[in-house]
């Protein structure tokens, strides 16, 4: 059954609604209501948010679906307190601007409360439809968990290791 | 000055008092207490289920009908935690909504039922116990579904073990459950059959008894290219057809035949000049038929390969006849779910997660009709009757 790695990953197309974050204010999802960027963003921005762990642009994040645990009392690779990690999930692949190196990217929810609220992301490079369920970011990966069977909370992002 | 004040405010009172005297009638009774709402037992071809998972509070799920020629909102449901959609029975009688409570809020014991409800009421009427493992998951109208002759609701299951609740509508009881190991959702094809989508890019062929039990079950060939271009599961039905587009915009047939389930013609919602512009269909409810015209509508808008769930504000109209692009709509506001009613004056629906306002067109012209403020929180399928 679940090979024990991946993701959760509910949320599908919520872009508009993204909150927190702050300086890079889009989701792909949006893309399609998306507008110019503001002025006075420059590249040097969007690297700095590729390496924040509570932007939606942070380079693990490249397949996320959720609320983003770095800016709910957790970080990328932690989940807030008096949450569970589940530990089944969802994999993706993301590259890491900083080695230049690729990565495989375990999405672990953090489960047992309401939804966090905060820093909601949504990006799918190399998501797959629910018939994929290991590589969708769709599912609710709090399923499974044995104390806390579906209540989302957050979503983070740990390296599992490098892609090979 | 006070007098001045006071005299002015007379004479206002006295223009005002003549102006009732004017218009003088019946003086108003007192409301009885108690009064509730009904809806007309017949529900109009141009009502919508607008279903809301309300992700910032998931236990809260919700299910609001609309009117889309008034524009008036009706009524809801409230339907618990993790909520996908409300599904109605073929006679129109009752709405079956497979739903998940647990018993301290967001902890505790989890319950799943499908509750019944009274479609003139608005009000549960009964409640049918399935197991805890409805699948959570980004709603998909496959995620429950009735068979053909609506004795049967499917529901699917992800734990992450993947299977289908089968519950009898008649006996209003559990009926059973189906493993698909490997693959996923409820497709109906008939009386007594479904198919689910196989992460290999099979179908699980699967036919029940009147019972609801499995009677055979078939693994086709392989149906989809999962690896290079796979399709959505965001599937519509048209008769014997099940239409699939995958990321890149390839239309994809399974065929209802008498020989079991079959590939139909391949086709493009995009030319070569679209394609290389990067227009692709996107959203999460991207798909619309509207059966006696043979249509298919899609949501695009123009973006990479990872933006399939993009909303669009474009939606493609197409001649299923021809696999020809027969119309462009524009949309006022970007869409990731689209309805279409099924009558012969059909309205077209827009909705998006993002947004709490529904959108309404007339399906046919393009010609936006209206719009409707305040609908939910984050709105995911539209369901019309």
């Amino acid at each position: 059954m679940a090979r024990r790695t991946s993701r959760r990953g509910l949320l599908g197309s919520l872009g508009a609604l993204l909150v927190g974050v702050g300086a890079l204010p889009l989701l792909p999802v949006a893309r399609g209501a998306e507008k110019p960027a503001k002025p006075g963003k420059t590249e040097a921005d969007h690297q700095d948010a590729k390496q924040d762990e509570t932007s939606c642009h942070y380079w693990r994040h490249c397949a996320i679906d959720g609320y983003l645990c770095g800016c709910c009392g957790g970080s990328a690779s932690a989940c807030p307190p008096g949450t569970v990690q589940s530990p089944v999930t969802w994999v993706g692949t993301c590259h890491n601007p900083a080695d230049g190196l690729d990565y495989v990217i375990s999405y672990n929810d953090c489960c047992g409360k309401s939804s966090c609220g905060r820093c909601l992301c949504n990006r799918n490079e190399r998501d797959m439809p629910l018939y994929v369920p290991f590589r969708s970011n769709d599912y609710d990966w709090c399923t499974g968990s044995s104390v806390a069977n579906i209540p989302y909370h957050c979503s983070t992002a740990r390296v599992l290791a490098r892609a090979t | 000055m006070r007098t001045v004040r006071t005299a002015a405010l007379a004479a206002v009172l006295a223009l005002t008092c003549h102006a009732h005297t004017a218009v003088a009638g019946p003086a108003v009774t007192a409301d009885p207490l108690g009064v509730v709402a009904t809806l007309p037992a017949v529900a109009s071809p141009h009502w919508v289920w607008v279903n809301d998972i309300v992700f910032s509070h998931m236990s809260d799920g919700q299910a609001l009908l609309v009117d889309g020629d008034s524009g008036r909102f009706l009524g809801m449901l409230s339907t618990g935690f993790g909520f996908e959609r409300v599904v109605l029975a073929k006679d129109g009688k009752l709405i079956f909504s497979p739903e998940t409570y647990f018993s301290r809020g967001t902890r505790g014991t989890r319950t799943d039922v499908v509750t019944l409800y009274d479609p003139s009421r608005l009000s549960p009427v009964g409640e049918i116990a399935i197991p805890p493992k409805r699948s959570a998951n980004m709603p998909m109208m496959a995620d429950s579904e009735l068979t053909d002759d609506g004795a049967f609701l499917l529901i699917y299951n992800f734990t992450p073990a993947q299977s289908i609740t089968v519950v009898d509508t008649r006996s209003r009881r559990f009926a059973g459950e189906i493993e698909t190991p490997g693959c996923a959702l409820a497709y109906p094809t008939g009386a007594r059959s479904f198919f689910s989508i196989c992460a290999d890019g099979a179908l699980l062929d699967v036919h029940l008894d009147d019972a609801g039990h499995v009677s055979s079950r078939v693994h086709t060939r392989d149906m989809f290219d999962v690896s290079s271009d796979p399709v959505t599961e965001k599937g519509v039905r048209l008769g014997s057809r099940w239409l699939f587009v995958s990321y890149g915009g390839t239309v994809y047939s399974i065929d209802i035949t008498s020989r079991g389930l079959e590939s139909g013609p391949r086709w493009s919602l995009l030319s070569d000049a679209e394609r290389r512009q990067n227009w692709r269909p996107g959203g999460l409810q991207q798909l619309a038929v509207h059966a006696t015209s043979d249509r298919l509508y899609a949501i695009m808008h123009q973006g990479g390969p990872e933006t399939h769930k993009d909303p669009g504000k474009e939606v493609w109209v197409y001649d299923l006849g021809r696999h020809q692009r027969v119309q462009r709509i524009a949309l006022r506001s970007p869409a990731g779910s689209i309805q279409v009613t099924r009558d012969d004056r059909p309205l077209l629906f827009a909705a998006f997660i993002g947004s709490t306002t529904l959108e309404v067109y007339d399906a046919k012209t393009g010609s936006y009709l209206r719009s409707v403020e305040n609908v939910g929180t984050t709105p995911t399928l539209l369901v019309t009757p």
